[in-house]
């Protein structure tokens, strides 16, 4: 290549980087939901929507706290949970986001949906395919929220698992 | 010993203004070439800016995000020079017009190796990466990959990309006959569309409703689109239009033969001497065989002539076409013509078969008298193919001819020239302000083409035409 085209290559592809860059940076500010350590739980931002399952409803836009039903159905006492189906905040994932919905009867915890799971791309979904069933037995066995993640499926498994316990949460289980 | 066949050199008028239409026309095509280049070269650093704009440069903080963005890269890089490939050998008259049909092909065959390279480094650093991410073992996150969707049939398109960059090595090139290599080569198309559905699904990159997915897309199917258009309709219309048929098979000697060909509206073409076609003969057995061969008269009328030395057993059957075959064409093809002249003055280099082309050119190129020179290695004096018509338009035109008879010496001259001190500037006088078109066997074009370097030509000047696939 002579000189000349070196300097115009040079200055093109400097320029299309320059470009690319500076778009990347502003797609950061503007999407607050990226973050980059998904088990600090309560860092997400997220958007929740809780709706109690016997009635009773609650939504709202808040934090990680928010999805926390206020409906009559949530007021029951700690020790005794209520039965129903309780829907958990959307928690967001650079990878998609996740909601789970739980169901409670008989003072137990007997069934875990999935109402979405991360999905940005093909990877993903098929990490989450593998993720959800192997957590909702997890779930199921240990009654709570307490369970271990899934290797290789970190940001799925901890978005899932907050998920969980908010709608846990709403149910006062 | 060399043979001064014909005198122009006292025809030339010194007093003749330089024109400079030559260099003014050789510094807008090396404009052409170099924005071609810069264009080329963005095009890479745009698939780097597209990973970027999505966040990317935020995707190096671990060991396991760096290697996967690193392999993403890779990847995107690949296919972006996949698709320079297939634009350079996609016949483009802007790229053929400007840098050439064997600058082009010659640098279509530089990428395949470096593609392979970095579609192997894709392939492992994504899987590295992966199963430092996930936290896995490498069996189970390869048997994960497996799973993703449409990977199977991208693992089937990189198997294919290296079964086509395999059989176009040299070595293992040679063992195939030219048709059965290129059927291979057309697997790439293949290979490009089985590895597009997982650039689009697996990587969130080209996530649907992203404007990244548009310019990927349009990038693609631009390029699938210019190899349609220019590979496959260009050459059915030229065949339909100009509707050529053989008219006749002149023997020449040595089973060299010229054939012509006659056939409607050939001045559309705007073909001229130097370039060549790809022709097929249109016979059941030979409508399969594709042959490049240069123009060995410029167009006349409704005339085109080719001259072929039976080399191949493809070339030696072509001597028992009937008149009236009909004749598929794609082309014209080649900056070995006016079209790359930078300099006025003219000097025509050629070995054995290597004359068509300049036989060509002679006849159309712009010279003043007595300022081209034609230098031709031939068997005999006085005697080599074309030599009567190559004579005549010496005569005609005012252009030196120059023959150096005998067989291969260790340079491109006979060893009895060399011998005797002659040289390239020897023959051609002012060598230096000269346009050199060489054309005939390989290590033979180099050693002349080396010579000229010597004697202090620039590349613009140099003017090379191979003839063997």
């Amino acid at each position: 290549m002579k000189r000349r085209a070196v300097i115009l290559a040079s200055a093109a592809s400097a320029a299309a980087i320059l470009a690319g860059w500076e778009l990347g940076a502003l797609n950061a500010m503007t999407m607050p939901v990226a973050q980059d350590n998904p088990t600090a739980v309560g860092g997400f931002g997220s958007n929740g929507s809780g709706s109690g399952g016997s009635g009773s409803s609650g939504s709202g836009s808040a934090g990680a706290t928010a999805g926390r039903s206020t409906g009559s159905s949530s007021q029951a006492s700690a020790s005794s949970a209520v039965d129903g189906t309780f829907t958990g905040t959307t928690v967001s994932t650079r990878f998609g986001n996740v909601q789970v919905q739980v169901t409670i009867s008989g003072g137990a915890l007997t069934d875990v949906t999935a109402l979405h799971l991360t999905d940005h791309d093909g990877r993903s979904v098929s990490i989450s395919n593998r993720a959800a069933p192997i957590l909702k037995d997890e779930v199921l066995q240990a009654q709570s929220a307490s369970v271990s993640m899934v290797s290789g499926a970190t940001y799925t498994s901890a978005a899932y698992l907050q998920s969980l316990q908010a709608a846990l949460d709403q149910a006062g289980f | 010993m060399a043979f001064l066949v014909h005198d122009a050199r006292g025809l030339e008028r010194r007093s003749g203004p330089l024109a400079g239409v030559e260099r003014a026309r050789a510094a807008r095509r090396l404009w052409r070439v170099d924005l071609l280049q810069a264009a080329a070269a963005a095009s890479v650093a745009i698939v780097i800016a597209l990973f970027l704009s999505d966040g990317g440069a935020t995707r190096f903080g671990d060991l396991g995000a760096a290697l996967t963005s690193l392999g993403i890269i890779a990847g995107l890089v690949a296919t972006d020079l996949v698709l320079i490939m297939l634009l350079l050998a996609a016949r483009v008259p802007l790229i053929e017009r400007a840098i050439g049909h064997d600058a082009a092909i010659a640098f279509h065959g530089r990428l395949g190796k470096p593609v392979i390279f970095l579609l192997i480094v894709h392939g492992v650093l994504l899987l590295a990466g992966y199963t430092i991410v996930d936290g896995v073992a490498l069996i189970a996150e390869a048997v994960a990959i497996w799973s993703l969707p449409d990977l199977p049939l991208a693992i089937l398109g990189f198997g294919l990309f290296v079964v086509v960059v395999v059989t176009s090595l040299v070595a293992v090139r040679r063992r195939f006959r030219y048709e059965t290599w290129h059927l291979v080569h057309l697997l790439v198309y293949a290979a490009v569309l089985a590895s597009l559905p997982h650039q689009l699904s697996v990587g969130g990159l080209f996530a649907e409703g992203t404007w990244q997915r548009g310019y990927w897309l349009v990038v693609t199917y631009a390029t699938l689109g210019a190899v349609v258009l220019f590979r496959v309709l260009a050459p059915m219309i030229l065949t339909l239009r100009h509707r050529l048929v053989v008219e006749s098979v002149a023997p020449l000697d040595d089973g060299v033969f010229s054939i012509t060909m006659r056939g409607a509206h050939l001045e559309r073409l705007r073909a001229t001497g130097g370039q060549f076609f790809v022709w097929r003969f249109l016979t059941p057995g030979q409508w399969w065989q594709a042959h490049p061969y240069s123009l060995s008269a410029a167009p006349r009328g409704d005339s085109l002539r080719i001259t072929v030395r039976a080399l191949g057993e493809g070339s030696a059957s072509l001597a028992g076409i009937r008149p009236g075959t009909r004749v598929a064409i794609e082309g014209p093809y080649g900056i070995f013509s006016e079209a790359s002249r930078s300099r006025s003055r003219l000097a025509l280099v050629a070995a054995g078969i290597g004359v068509t082309p300049i036989r060509s050119l002679l006849e159309t190129a712009a010279f003043r008298p007595g300022e081209a020179t034609v230098v031709l290695r031939t068997q005999g004096a006085t005697s080599g193919w074309l030599l009567d018509e190559i004579r005549a338009l010496c005569r005609s035109r005012g252009a030196t001819l120059i023959t150096v008879p005998g067989s291969r010496g260790r340079g491109w001259l006979t060893d009895a020239a060399e011998g005797e001190g002659l040289t390239l500037p020897a023959f051609v006088p002012q060598l230096a302000d000269s346009d050199l078109y060489v054309c005939g066997p390989r290590a033979w074009s180099e050693a002349v083409i080396a010579e000229a370097r010597t004697a202090g030509l620039a590349p613009e000047q140099i003017h090379h035409e191979r003839f063997d696939w």
